[in-house]
C-alpha cells in the first residue's frame, strides 16, 4: 500500500508549525535550534514525499544535502551558542539585541 | 628639414625648462644659466639657420607643415600636433628666440641676487616655448593651446615675486582680461570650424572665400578673433592690465609686456588676412581701436612718474600703431613696426632695468635725474631707445612708423583719420620719451645726491643693452621708403597680393616724412623746453592744465569704471546671494531633505527591536500573507 501525498504534506506541515511556534515562543537558543532543525526535516519529508510521488530521485539526493547543511548549521549553532553562554551566563534571545536600531 | 629644426627649436625651452622645474633643489646658478640661457641661444641659432635655409629656397618654396600624430579626430574634426614654418613664422621666431636670448643673458646678472633663480628661469623658458608654439602651430587648435600657455607664463612671470600684494593683484587682473580675450578666441575657432568645417590654417584660409566678401559670417570671425587679439595685445577697453603687469621683474616687462606676447594679437590678424581681407569694416573696426589705444595710451604716458609705466603705456600705444596698420590691410607695415618695436621697446626696458638695478629698486622718475654721468650704457640703450621710438630719422622708428603711416594715407578715406591720429601720436611719443629721457638722465640729481652711487652694470647686462641699442639704430633698414621693400618681399608668400593689400605709394611717403619729422622734432623740442633745459619749469606750469592732466594721470578712470561697472556690482551680487538667498535657497533645500529623511526614518527605525523573535514573527507574516495572495492569484487564473 502506498501512503497518499497528502499524508506526507500534513506531516511535514504539521513539523514546519511546531518549528515555527517553537522558534517564537521559545528564549532559549538550544531549543531555537531544536525547532530549526524541526522546520529542517519538515521540509526533508515534503522532498521525499515528492521524490515518491514523481518516482524521482533527486527529491531524495536534496534531502541528503540539507541534512548535511543542517548538521553545519547545528556546529556554527552550537558554537555561537557556547560563546554566548560564556560571556553572560545566561540564555535568553531577547536580551542579545545589540543591533537595536 | 627646416621643419625637422624647427621641432627642435620648439622643444629645446621647454625641455631646459623642466629639467630646471623638476630639479629637486635650487641647482647651482652655472647649471641654470647654461640651462634657461643656452637653450635659448641654441633656439635662436636654429631659428637662424631655418632662415638662411629658406632665404636659399625661391619664393614660391619657403612655406612647410609637418605633423608629429594625429591629436584629436572626432565627428569630422581632424586636429594634427602640427607646425607650420613660413616667412612670417620664422620671422616671428627669429624675434622671439633672438630678442629673447638677450632679455634671459641680460636676467642672469638682474635676477643673481634673487632666491627664486631657478624660478625664473624655468618661467621664462616656459614662455619661450609658449610663445614658439603659439606662432609655429598650423592649426586654431595649437594656436588656442599656445595662446593660453603665454597667458599662464605671463600670470606667473607677473606674480613672480607673489610676497607682494600689489604684484598677485596685477597677476590677476591680467589674467583675468586675458580670458576675455581667450573666449574670444575660442569662440571665433569655432564659429571657423562651423562654417568651414576645418581647422587647419591652409585648408581654413584657402576656403575662406566661400564666406562670401563682407558677408556677417567673415565679420563675425574677425570680430571674435579681434576680441583675443585685443585683449593678448591691450588695445582699448581691453588694456588697463598691462601697466599693472609692471610689476613683473624688468626682463619680464621687456620679453613679455613689451617684445613678444603683447604683439601676438597683431601677429593673429596677420596670420588670419584671409579673413580680414573679406570684411572691409572688421578692418576699419580693427584700425579704429588701433588708433583710438594710440591716442589715449599716449596721453597717459605723459603724465606717468613711474619710470616702467611710462614704458608700459608707450607700449600700449606702439601696439596700437601697428593693430592701426594690420586693420587698414598695411600687413606688411604693421609687421615691420613689430620687430622694430621689439629692438627699441626690449632696448628701452633693459636700460631701464640698469637704472632700477643700480639704484636699489627705485623706479620713480623723481628719485632720478643727471644719471647720464653714471650710467653710460643705460644711456646709450635708453638714447638710442628713444631716438628709434620718437622718430628720428635713420632709426629703426622711422622707417617704421612712416611706413604704417604712408600706409594708412595710401589707404584713402577712413585711413586718414588714422593718419591723423598717428601723426599727433607721434608727436606725443617723442614728447613723453624725451620727457623719461630728459627727467632720468639729464639736469641735477634727487635731493641730496645720490645714496649710495649708482652702480654701473655688468658685461651680462651691459651687452644685450648695447646689442638692442645698436639694433635700434639699424633694425630699420629693411624696408626703406623709395629703396628697397625687404620685409614686404620676404612676406608676399605669406600675404599674398590681393588689392586688399595695403602699401605705401610715393607721394604718401614724400607727405608722411615731412609731417612726421615736424611732429617728431617738435615732440622733442618741447620736452626740452618743459624738462630739460629748465627742470624747474614743469612744476610752474603743472597747475595750469592740473584737470586734464590729473584725468590723463589717472589713466582716463578705465580702472575706476571697471571697478563701478563690474567689480562694485559683482560684490553686491555675491553679497546678496551669500546673505540672502543662500539661506533658505540652496542650504534650506539641504536641510529640509535632512530633516524630512531624519524624521522618516526615526519612524521606521522604531521596528527594528532587536528581538529576533519578533523579526521572525514578522516574517512568517509576511510568507504567509505572500503565500495566501499567490494562492488566490493562482486559483483566480486556473
Amino acid at each position: 500500500m502506498t501512503v497518499p501525498i497528502a499524508a506526507y504534506l500534513a506531516l511535514s506541515l504539521g513539523l514546519l508549525v511546531l518549528g515555527l511556534i517553537g522558534v517564537m515562543r521559545r528564549r532559549n537558543p538550544l531549543m531555537l535550534l531544536l525547532s530549526v532543525e524541526l522546520m529542517l526535516n519538515a521540509g526533508n519529508v515534503a522532498l521525499i514525499g515528492f521524490s515518491r510521488q514523481w518516482d524521482d530521485p533527486s527529491g531524495q539526493v536534496f534531502a541528503l544535502v540539507v541534512m548535511v547543511v543542517a548538521a553545519a548549521e547545528v556546529v556554527i549553532g552550537l558554537g555561537l551558542t557556547v560563546a554566548i553562554f560564556r560571556n553572560r551566563t545566561n540564555l535568553d534571545v531577547d536580551e542579545l539585541s545589540a543591533m537595536k536600531g | 628639414m627646416a621643419t625637422a629644426l624647427a621641432w627642435i627649436v620648439l622643444v629645446v625651452p621647454l625641455i631646459s625648462g623642466l629639467v630646471l622645474a623638476g630639479w629637486p633643489t635650487e641647482p647651482p646658478h652655472a647649471v641654470t644659466r647654461v640651462l634657461g640661457v643656452g637653450s635659448i641661444l641654441l633656439a635662436f641659432i636654429l631659428s637662424a639657420t631655418i632662415f638662411a635655409g629658406l632665404l636659399g629656397n625661391a619664393a614660391d618654396d619657403r612655406a612647410f607643415t609637418s605633423s608629429a600624430f594625429e591629436w584629436i579626430s572626432i565627428g569630422g574634426v581632424d586636429v594634427n600636433l602640427a607646425i607650420l614654418v613660413d616667412p612670417l613664422s620664422v620671422m616671428m621666431m627669429l624675434i622671439i628666440t633672438g630678442v629673447g636670448f638677450l632679455i634671459h643673458l641680460y636676467s642672469v646678472e638682474y635676477m643673481e641676487h634673487d632666491r627664486d633663480y631657478r624660478r625664473f628661469f624655468a618661467c621664462m623658458n616656459l614662455f619661450v616655448f609658449a610663445m614658439l608654439l603659439l606662432v609655429l602651430a598650423a592649426n586654431f587648435f595649437f594656436l588656442i593651446v599656445g595662446w593660453a600657455f603665454v597667458g599662464l607664463a605671463s600670470y606667473l612671470l607677473i606674480g613672480f615675486w607673489y610676497q607682494r600684494p600689489s604684484a598677485v593683484a596685477a597677476a590677476k587682473k591680467a589674467f583675468v582680461i586675458n580670458v576675455i580675450g581667450d573666449v574670444g578666441l575660442v569662440l571665433g575657432a569655432f564659429l571657423v570650424l562651423r562654417t568651414l568645417g576645418t581647422l587647419d590654417y591652409g585648408e581654413a584660409f584657402a576656403r575662406a572665400p566661400e564666406m562670401g566678401a563682407q558677408s556677417g559670417t567673415a565679420l563675425a570671425i574677425c570680430l571674435l578673433l579681434f576680441v583675443g587679439s585685443a585683449a593678448k595685445s591691450a588695445q582699448v577697453p581691453l588694456h588697463t592690465w598691462l601697466p599693472d603687469a609692471m610689476e613683473g621683474p624688468t626682463p619680464v616687462s621687456a620679453l613679455i609686456h613689451a617684445a613678444t606676447m603683447v604683439t601676438a594679437g597683431v601677429y593673429l590678424i596677420v596670420r588670419c588676412h584671409a579673413f580680414f581681407d573679406l570684411s572691409w569694416l572688421a578692418g576699419d573696426i580693427v584700425a579704429f581701436v588701433g588708433a583710438i589705444t594710440l591716442l589715449l595710451a599716449a596721453t597717459v604716458a605723459l603724465q606717468q612718474v613711474d619710470i616702467k609705466r611710462v614704458l608700459a603705456w608707450s607700449t600700449v600705444s606702439q601696439v596700437g600703431y601697428m593693430v592701426m596698420a594690420v586693420g587698414l590691410g598695411a600687413y606688411a607695415s604693421g609687421m615691420f613696426m613689430l620687430m622694430a618695436h621689439a629692438f627699441y621697446k626690449a632696448a628701452l626696458f633693459l636700460a631701464a632695468g640698469i637704472i632700477i638695478h643700480a639704484l636699489n629698486d627705485e623706479q620713480s622718475l623723481d628719485a632720478m635725474g643727471g644719471l647720464r654721468k653714471y650710467l653710460r650704457v643705460a644711456f646709450f640703450g635708453m638714447g638710442a631707445g628713444c631716438l628709434a621710438i620718437a622718430g628720428v630719422p635713420g632709426f629703426a622708428g622711422f622707417f617704421a612708423k612712416d611706413d604704417v603711416l604712408s600706409s594708412a594715407l595710401a589707404y584713402g578715406g577712413f585711413g586718414m583719420f588714422c593718419w591723423v591720429v598717428g601723426v599727433v601720436g607721434a608727436f606725443l611719443t617723442a614728447l613723453y620719451m624725451f620727457r623719461l629721457l630728459f627727467r632720468a638722465f639729464f639736469g641735477p640729481g634727487p635731493d641730496g645726491g645720490y645714496d649710495p652711487t649708482p652702480h654701473p652694470s655688468r658685461w651680462w647686462m651691459s651687452v644685450p643693452v648695447v646689442i638692442l641699442g645698436i639694433l635700434s639704430i639699424v633694425g630699420g633698414w629693411l624696408q626703406v621708403p623709395f629703396g628697397w621693400r625687404g620685409l614686404d618681399s620676404w612676406l608676399t608668400p605669406v600675404l599674398g597680393t590681393g588689392a586688399e593689400i595695403i602699401e605705401p605709394t610715393h607721394t604718401a611717403e614724400v607727405i608722411t616724412i615731412i609731417v612726421s619729422l615736424v611732429a617728431a622734432f617738435g615732440g622733442i623740442a618741447l620736452a626740452w623746453w618743459l624738462f630739460g633745459a629748465d627742470p624747474e619749469r614743469r612744476k610752474r606750469l603743472a597747475g595750469v592744465a592740473a584737470g586734464p592732466l590729473r584725468v590723463m594721470g589717472d589713466a582716463w578712470e578705465f580702472d575706476r569704471a571697471y571697478d563701478d561697472l563690474f567689480v562694485d556690482p559683482g560684490r553686491e551680487v555675491a553679497d546678496v546671494m551669500a546673505t540672502k538667498v543662500e539661506p533658505d535657497g540652496p542650504q534650506g533645500l539641504i536641510t529640509g531633505t535632512v530633516a524630512v529623511v531624519r524624521g522618516a526614518s526615526r519612524v521606521v527605525s522604531a521596528s527594528q527591536s532587536g528581538m529576533v523573535r519578533a523579526y521572525t514573527f514578522w516574517m512568517v507574516l509576511g510568507i504567509s500573507l505572500a503565500g495566501i495572495v499567490i494562492a488566490l492569484v493562482l486559483a483566480g487564473t486556473s
